[in-house]
C-alpha cells in the first residue's frame, strides 16, 4: 500500500471509522506479527501485544498526533510495546540486554530465498553468518530488507540516527562479505585437497 | 543535510546510475562505474559495501493466514464495542433521539428475543475429534483446546469459563484490578490470578496440572486446595478421591498443545485412552498383555493415521481400525 493511499485511510480511522480500523489491522497484522516474533521469540507475547496495541490505538486515536508515514509509525510504537512487555515480564533493564538475552532477530534458512544477489553462498551458510552479527545489526538488516523500510524509517523505528543505521549496515556487510569470502576460499581449498 | 556533508557511501546508495552498476542492469552505467573504480582503487571497500547495501538480503516472507487475522480482529472489535456504546450515551442527544434509540431497542427485543442481543449471550468454542484450536479470550487469555472438547462463557463474564474435555490455559493477569479467572468443571472450580495450567475432565474426573504461577482449587465437596507449579491434582466428585502427583518432566503432560503427545514410561492402555478421547474411538486389546507395555516418546496427535502408525512402530504392534474400533494386536 502506498503512502499516499494510506493517509486518507488513517484520517478515517482517527475519525472513528470501523472499516478503516479493520483495514489497517488487516494490512499490518502480518508485518507487525513477524516483527514481534523476531523481537520476543514468543507467539503468545506477540499476540498479546498486538491485541493491546490495536486496542490502544483505537482508544487513543484522537491523541496520536501527526502521523506522516503510517507504516513506520506503527513499527515504532509496536516495537515499544513489545520491548516494554518483555522488560516487564523478564525483568531486563535495557534494550541491549533484552534483545541479546532473548536472541532476538535470529534467522532461519527457510526465511532466506535460495537465490541471493549478494553471493552464491548456500542459504544455510548465509544464515549462520547473519546470526553471528550483533542483535542491533540483525535488527537493522531485518527492518531494511525483511520489512522493506527505508534507511530513514529504519532509523526512526530504532530511535537512532540515519548515520548510525548506515554505519551499522556498512559494518554488517563488511563482516558478511569477508566471512563469505573466507567461506568460499575454504570451500575451494577443500575441493582441491580432495583431488 | 548539504551535499558536501554526504559521505561517498550515502551518495552511491542513492545514485540511479550506481544502482544500475550494482544490479548489472545498464551497460553504459556498468562501463562508467568499472572505469571509475579502476581510477579509485582506494574506494574499493566503500564501493563493495554500497553494492551490498543495495543488493541486500532476499527474504522469503511468511504471512499470517486471513482466517487467523480475521479471528484476531474480531477479538479486538469485541473489546472495542462496549467502549463505543458508552461514548454514544455520553454524546449530547436530544430527547426525541433518545426515544428513537429506545424504541428501536424495544423492537429488537420483541423481534429477535434475548439471544440476539450482545448481553446475556454465551460464547461457545467446540472442537471435533482430532482438532486442536488456539483461542484468545476477550481478556487476552490464551487457550489451547484439545480435540473433542468445549469451553463456554458468558459475554458479560469472560473470565468465568466452563470446560468439558481438555484445555491448556495461559491466563492474562490484570494486576490493576486483581481480577480473578475461573475455570469450572463438573468436579471442581479452578481459581486463578495469572498463570499457565492444564485442565482435563476426561475419565469422569478432573485433572489439573500447574505449569506456572499459583492457583486454588475449589472441590465440589466444598474443600479447597492450593497448588504449586509442577503439581498434578486429580479429583472426581463421584468417588470423592483426590490424588496428587509431582510431574517431574513438566512438559510431558501438556505438550499436546504443541501438536505432540509426550509419553514418559506410560502404559499403552493409558496412551490408547488419550487417543480414544481425542478421536472418539474405542480400543480393543486382542492381546491383553499389550495393555501394560510401557511407551516413551513423542507421538504426533493431529492426524489419526500418523498417530497410530507412530504407536505401532514404537510398541511393535499392529492397530486395525474397524467400525470406530481400534483393534490392537501383537505384530
Amino acid at each position: 500500500m502506498s503512502i499516499s493511499s494510506e493517509k486518507p485511510l488513517w484520517q478515517l480511522f482517527i475519525e472513528g471509522d470501523k472499516n478503516a480500523f479493520s483495514s489497517l489491522f488487516k494490512t499490518y497484522y502480518s508485518q507487525l506479527y513477524n516483527y514481534g516474533i523476531k523481537i520476543s521469540s514468543d507467539q503468545f507475547v506477540t499476540e498479546d501485544c498486538l491485541q493491546s496495541f490495536f486496542l490502544y490505538l483505537h482508544k487513543n486515536r484522537k491523541n496520536l498526533g501527526e502521523v506522516n508515514n503510517v507504516k513506520s509509525y506503527l513499527f515504532i510504537s509496536f516495537r515499544r510495546v513489545v520491548l516494554k512487555s518483555l522488560k516487564k515480564e523478564r525483568q531486563f533493564s535495557s534494550y541491549e540486554e533484552t534483545i541479546e538475552s532473548n536472541q532476538s532477530f535470529g534467522f532461519s534458512p527457510e526465511e532466506l530465498k535460495i537465490e541471493q544477489e549478494i553471493s552464491n553462498t548456500k542459504t544455510t551458510t548465509l544464515v549462520i553468518l547473519l546470526n553471528s552479527l550483533s542483535a542491533r545489526q540483525r535488527e537493522v538488516v531485518y527492518l531494511k530488507y525483511y520489512s522493506e523500510l527505508s534507511i530513514k524509517d529504519t532509523a526512526e523505528v530504532m530511535d537512532i540516527s540515519y548515520q548510525s543505521v548506515l554505519n551499522t549496515l556498512q559494518k554488517a556487510f563488511s563482516k558478511l562479505r569477508s566471512e563469505i569470502l573466507d567461506h568460499e576460499i575454504s570451500a575451494v581449498l577443500q575441493k582441491t585437497s580432495k583431488k | 543535510m548539504s551535499k558536501k556533508d554526504l559521505s561517498l557511501l550515502e551518495i552511491l546508495i542513492d545514485d540511479a546510475s550506481f544502482i544500475n552498476w550494482a544490479k548489472n542492469q545498464n551497460q553504459n552505467d556498468v562501463a562508467f562505474w568499472n572505469h571509475w573504480i579502476e581510477k579509485h582503487p582506494d574506494q574499493l571497500e566503500t564501493i563493495f559495501n554500497a553494492k551490498a547495501i543495495i543488493l541486500g538480503i532476499q527474504f522469503d516472507k511468511t504471512t499470517i493466514s486471513d482466517n487467523k487475522i480475521e479471528r484476531e480482529l474480531d477479538l479486538v472489535l469485541a473489546q472495542i464495542e462496549p467502549e463505543k456504546n458508552i461514548s454514544q450515551s455520553e454524546n449530547p442527544i436530544t430527547k426525541t433521539a433518545k426515544y428513537i434509540v429506545m424504541a428501536t431497542a424495544l423492537i429488537l427485543i420483541v423481534t429477535f428475543g434475548y439471544n440476539f442481543l450482545p448481553f446475556n449471550s454465551t460464547i461457545t468454542h467446540k472442537t471435533v475429534f482430532g482438532e486442536i484450536i488456539d483461542l484468545k479470550l476477550p481478556d487476552g487469555t490464551s487457550v489451547v483446546l484439545n480435540g473433542n472438547s468445549q469451553i463456554s462463557y458468558n459475554k458479560k463474564t469472560p473470565r468465568i469459563i466452563n470446560l468439558s474435555g481438555e484445555a491448556y490455559f495461559k491466563v492474562k493477569s490484570i494486576p490493576s484490578t486483581k481480577a480473578k479467572f475461573w475455570v469450572n468443571t463438573n468436579d471442581l472450580k479452578v481459581e486463578v490470578f495469572g498463570t499457565q495450567f492444564h485442565v482435563n475432565t476426561r475419565n469422569d474426573k478432573t485433572g489439573v496440572l500447574l505449569d506456572e504461577g499459583s492457583i486454588e482449587l475449589l472441590l465440589s465437596n466444598g474443600t479447597t486446595k492450593k497448588m504449586v507449579p509442577g503439581e498434578l491434582v486429580s479429583y472426581s466428585k463421584n468417588d470423592k478421591e483426590i490424588t496428587h502427583n509431582k510431574v517431574t518432566q513438566e512438559l510431558s503432560y501438556s505438550l499436546w498443545r504443541e501438536g505432540t503427545y509426550i509419553f514418559n514410561n506410560t502404559s499403552v492402555y493409558e496412551v490408547m485412552q488419550n487417543i480414544e478421547h481425542a478421536y472418539g474411538m474405542k480400543t480393543e486389546f486382542i492381546d491383553e498383555e499389550l495393555k501394560n507395555q510401557k511407551l516413551t516418546g513423542g507421538i504426533p496427535n493431529q492426524n489419526l493415521k500418523i498417530c497410530l502408525s507412530a504407536i505401532e512402530k514404537s510398541t511393535g504392534t499392529r492397530i486395525v481400525l474397524k467400525d470406530k474400533k481400534l483393534l490392537m494386536f501383537k505384530n
